[in-house]
Parts: structure tokens; C-alpha cells; sequence
């Protein structure tokens, strides 16, 4: 037998090339992994810090230190202000003066948001429940209806949009942000799929112990469906926080601007400062990016959800 | 029994029927969002292919029945044609870099190491940061004589590039921040089918001798081709309808390079008012975009 032919030392030297090979490998894995985690964070999240640093020093500082290259393009060593956001957010008269304060515009964003949250989860979960569990002649054609304008992508409508909304007289007001939103098929189609996977054993104990359709709703399927109450909420937020085309063709008046369209034209002016363009822009986007690092499960999720439907 | 409860109770007329009763109630659950969605999502699609045969203004409405003579106009418009042309160079930049580095991502992300947490949440953040904030970032770190990106170069002794002001430039330079801002959504939609794919399918294939290369297009590509079609058709679709990085960034220069098609409708429709123009174009784009996601979905299906 060839096997046993081989010494202790022969072995042993065998092993030792083998496990050398192995480590050589594993070593130059983790190196190309560590090397490719760094590009990533490079990428991806520099040009957020580059956002953060230059919005707490003047402008002046942010080209003096612009090029060369050294440490202080990244990071306000010196200089420290917190003017930037005090001229944003209206705190300074000379922002205000200047047209530089988006206070306003920051809390039109966010009431928008909220409404179009909380009138969404009234009309799209109640829809859901009638899609999900409730028996209607023809329901099935209904669903379809609902289901093909998911079909519509949202920029071509723009314009017709605007057509519809302004015959409403409601065009260049606050309603103009939230109307068109207050409810939406995406979210029925998904809440949908949520209540139909719910057992029916539920409703009909309740039905037997006297509830109706409201109760059935309020205390059996709204509380198993919480966490897909949560993801679509985020959702909606999310879009109407980030919305740019519609305001921007459906409000005219700068004192009734959503946050988004409020920087770009901070940005388009002719003469920016670029300091408080810094600022409005940490504003404008530090809000979801927050409530992304907190709720990302749920964000996460709501992507996949939006990936079954393929 | 049967027939004695029906000799004995009269059938009453179906809308008092306690089923139709039910309907009825049932309805009213779903009746606002359904007029929502008839008033804002149908009706606008109606009213846009009514304007599109008129000469339609925000200011005179309805002024003069074309017919089909917008059509025609549209047909006839060299700009037109240069816009959808510029489009489809874009889809052409934008969709195989976004789905192939998704990919590449989403692999990278699945492997099981500490760390890829984070790593993903890092891709996604550009995803739900707004994108008329991520076209300025990147708007500022392009810059040609201030910008971060031409400071490095110029580190390296290298002459400094203009991103945005080059015609030739300034379509691929919207196309990366377009893929930058949206890749994480991508690789989480793959990530979720990597994930689903059983780890014996890759065991037996190892057993039968396949090596990497064979296992990802054997195994990994039609497993998650569900998903790979998901995100194609709706990177797509996001090629196709372009519009933030233009308008904040090149507002659809230099020398037209960037006038992508819902720029061109845009400035129609709003900067020149001519709505009816601008709704006969938005009809084009839809039937194109209906056409295309269709044709997709057959070529994906084909497979299987």
C-alpha cells in the first residue's frame, strides 16, 4: 500500500503545504473583500459626508479648501459654523432677507407628508380589505382595474395630470400636493395580498359573536396587518418627501414649495451660496435618510414587496 | 327540508337580498380610492389623448380641433427624433451597467461575512435620498474648476475634465448619477432571490463537478430570473423617463446632448405652453414604454 509508504515527516510536510495554500487564500479573499467594502464606502457614502462637512463652514472656506487635495476637503478643521443652517432655517434675518430661508418650505414637505400618510392608510387599507376579503359581484375585473394603472409610468401622466388638477381648481394650492395621493393602486394591490393571506377563521368567530364589516376591519385585520401598515406608510412618506416633478409643474408660488423643489432652485439661482445650498441640502434629505438607518427592515421590505409583483 | 323553507318563505327581489345588502356595504370600503383612482390616474390619461388632437393651451383650453395634426407635427419634428434618440443612447448607458453591477453587488452583499449589513444599507441610502439632492452633490463633485473629482484628478498631474458643459460627456455623466442613485434598489431585489435559492442546489452541482463559472449561469441567473426581469423592465422603464439630473443639472444641453424625451415634453408643455403638443408626445412615449416593458417581460418568459 502507497499510503503507508509516506513517513511522518513527509506527511506532516504535505499538511503544512496544504494548510499554507489554504491560509494564502483565505488571506487574499479577506484582502479583496476589505478592499472592495472600502470602495463601496467610498462611493457611495463620501459624497453624503462631503454634503455634511461643507454645510457647517462658510463658503469661503469650502473653495479655499477645495484643491489641493488634503484632509480639510473633507473635514472642517477650523471655521465651525452653524450660520448655514440658522440662515435656512430662518433663524438669521440676513437668510431671510436673502430668500434663503426653507423652514416654510421643510414643514410643507412634512405636512404633505403626513396627510397624504394618514388619508393613505384610511383609503388603501380599507380598499385592501374590500379587495382582500369582502365578496362583490365582479370583484375580480375591479381588481384588474385597480391592478393596470400600475401600468402608467408616473412622469408620462405628468402633464395630463396637471390638465385634470387644474380643472379642479385646486392647482397651485397645498391640496395639489395631496389629492392626487390620498390614495394609491401599489399600496391596495400590496395591503391586498397581505389581508387574503389572513385566515378567514378570524372573521367568522366575530361574525358569530355579532361584529360587522367596521369591527371585523378595526379589530381583527388592521392589528395582523401592522407591519405592512408600517412598510407602505414609510413608503408613501418617502415618496411625497422626494417628490420633484409634480410640485414642481403644480405649484408656481415659492412661499408654497416642497422642500426638493425649494433647493433645486436655491441651486438654479444665479449666484448661489453655496454654504446654505449645502445646508438646505442635509435638510432636505437628512429626515428620510434617519428614518431609513432606524426602520431599514422595513424600507428592505417594502423593495421586495414591490419585487413579488414581477 | 329544502323544499319546505322555499315553499314557505318568498324569495325576496335581489337587492334586498342580504348577500346584495352585503355588496352593497362592501363597496362603500373601496369606492373612494376607486373614484381616486378613476379621476387621477385614468381620467388624466383620457383627457391628455383628447388634447393631443387639439390645439390645446393652459391658457385658452380647447382652442382648435387638429385632428391628427399634432401627430403629424411630431412626426415631422427633428427635435422630436433627437430626443428620442438621445433617450434611447441613455437606456442604452443606463440599463446593462445597472443590472450587471447589481449583480455584481448583490453577490458581493450575500456572501456570509460581517459587515455586509452594512454594506448594504450603505448602496441603498442614494435609493431614499431625493434625487434632486443627489443630482446636486454630484453636480458640485463634477464641477470643473472647484469640484472633488477634478481635484483628484488634478492630483495626479492630469488634466482637469468638464463632466456637465461637454456634449460628449454630459449624457454619460447624468447616466452615472442616475445608476449611482438607483442601484441599491436593484441589489436588494436580487439579494432577496440569491437568498431564496436552496443551498443544495449548489452542493449537488459541486458533487457533479460544476465549477464557479458553471454554477452562476446553471444555477444562480435562472433562479433569480424572475427578479433579473423585475429590475431590467423597471430599469427601464427609469431610463425612459429621466427627467430630475437634466433639469437641475444641464436643463437638456450642451447643444441638446442631454434633452432627454420627458425634458422635451416638459419644456413644451410648460416653458412654451403648447399642452396639446406636449399630450400627443406623452401618448407616443406611453405606447413606446408599453411596447418595450411587454416585449421584455416576452423575452424573460422565453426561458421558461
Amino acid at each position: 500500500m502507497t499510503i503507508n509508504k509516506i513517513s511522518k515527516e513527509e506527511h506532516d510536510q504535505i499538511a503544512k503545504k496544504l494548510h499554507q495554500k489554504a491560509v494564502m487564500r483565505k488571506t487574499l479573499n479577506a484582502i479583496f473583500t476589505v478592499v472592495v467594502y472600502i470602495l463601496i464606502a467610498i462611493v457611495f457614502i463620501m459624497p453624503l459626508f462631503y454634503v455634511i462637512g461643507n454645510s457647517v463652514r462658510d463658503s469661503r472656506a469650502i473653495w479655499q479648501n477645495a484643491y489641493p487635495i488634503s484632509l480639510r476637503t473633507f473635514i472642517p478643521f477650523e471655521g465651525l459654523t452653524l450660520q448655514n443652517y440658522a440662515k435656512t432655517l430662518g433663524l438669521d434675518p440676513l437668510g431671510t432677507s436673502m430668500g434663503w430661508d426653507i423652514s416654510r418650505n421643510l414643514l410643507i414637505s412634512l405636512l404633505s407628508a403626513i396627510v397624504v400618510v394618514c388619508l393613505s392608510l384610511i383609503f388603501n387599507t380599507s380598499a385592501a380589505y374590500f379587495f382582500g376579503r369582502l365578496w362583490f359581484p365582479g370583484k375580480k375585473y375591479l381588481l384588474v382595474f385597480v391592478v393596470a394603472t400600475m401600468m402608467i409610468p408616473s412622469q408620462v401622466v405628468m402633464v395630463p395630470l396637471y390638465l385634470v388638477v387644474d380643472s379642479l381648481g385646486i392647482i397651485n394650492s397645498f391640496w395639489a400636493l395631496v389629492v392626487p395621493w390620498y390614495a394609491s393602486p401599489f399600496i391596495v394591490f400590496l395591503l391586498t395580498q397581505f389581508m387574503s393571506d389572513l385566515p378567514y377563521e378570524y372573521d367568522e368567530a366575530a361574525i358569530i359573536d355579532g361584529a360587522n364589516k367596521w369591527q371585523i376591519l378595526w379589530r381583527i385585520v388592521i392589528p395582523n396587518t401592522i407591519p405592512g401598515l408600517v412598510t407602505v406608510s414609510l413608503m408613501e412618506f418617502q415618496f411625497i418627501w422626494n417628490e420633484f416633478y409634480w410640485p414642481l409643474i403644480a405649484i408656481s408660488t415659492k412661499n408654497l414649495y416642497p422642500v426638493q423643489v425649494a433647493v433645486a432652485s436655491q441651486f438654479t439661482e444665479s449666484e448661489p451660496n453655496w454654504g446654505v445650498v449645502f445646508a438646505a441640502m442635509a435638510l432636505a434629505s437628512g429626515p428620510i435618510i434617519i428614518l431609513f438607518l432606524f426602520l431599514q427592515r422595513y424600507f428592505y421590505e417594502s423593495v421586495a414587496m414591490s419585487g413579488l409583483k414581477g | 327540508m329544502a323544499a319546505i323553507s322555499k315553499l314557505e318563505i318568498p324569495r325576496a327581489p335581489w337587492w334586498k337580498r342580504k348577500k346584495f345588502k352585503d355588496a352593497f356595504t362592501a363597496i362603500l370600503f373601496a369606492l373612494p380610492a376607486l373614484v381616486n383612482f378613476l379621476v387621477f390616474r385614468y381620467f388624466p390619461i383620457i383627457w391628455s389623448a383628447r388634447a393631443s388632437f387639439w390645439e390645446y393651451s393652459l391658457l385658452g383650453g380647447f382652442r382648435k380641433y387638429l385632428g391628427f395634426g399634432n401627430y403629424v407635427r411630431l412626426f415631422g419634428d427633428r427635435l422630436f427624433w433627437q430626443s428620442m434618440g438621445v433617450t434611447a443612447k441613455f437606456f442604452l448607458m443606463y440599463v446593462p451597467i445597472v443590472v450587471a453591477l447589481a449583480m455584481l453587488l448583490a453577490l458581493f452583499s450575500n456572501q456570509r461575512k460581517p459587515g455586509m449589513g452594512v454594506i448594504r444599507a450603505i448602496i441603498f441610502i442614494p435609493v431614499v435620498t431625493s434625487f434632486v439632492v443627489v443630482s446636486i452633490i454630484w453636480g458640485m463633485l463634477l464641477n470643473k474648476d472647484v469640484g472633488l473629482v477634478n481635484s483628484i484628478i488634478r492630483s495626479f498631474g492630469l488634466p482637469r475634465i468638464s463632466f456637465l458643459m461637454d456634449k460628449n460627456n454630459a449624457l454619460p455623466t447624468i447616466a452615472m448619477i442616475s445608476i449611482w442613485k438607483n442601484v441599491g434598489y436593484s441589489v436588494i431585489v436580487l439579494a432577496a432571490g440569491l437568498k431564496s435559492i436552496p443551498g443544495e442546489m449548489y452542493e449537488a452541482a459541486i458533487v457533479d463537478g460544476a465549477n464557479n463559472w458553471q454554477r452562476f449561469w446553471k444555477i444562480t441567473i435562472p433562479m433569480i430570473s424572475r427578479q433579473l426581469m423585475f429590475v431590467t423592465v423597471w430599469a427601464t422603464l427609469g431610463a425612459f423617463q429621466v427627467f430630475i439630473p437634466v433639469y437641475s443639472l444641464t436643463q437638456g444641453g450642451p447643444s441638446r446632448a442631454t434633452n432627454v424625451i420627458v425634458y422635451y415634453i416638459y419644456s413644451k408643455a410648460f416653458q412654451f405652453g403648447e399642452m396639446g403638443y406636449a399630450s400627443a408626445m406623452s401618448m407616443v412615449l406611453l405606447f413606446v414604454l408599453l411596447i418595450v416593458s411587454v416585449l421584455q417581460m416576452r423575452l424573460f418568459k422565453r426561458d421558461y
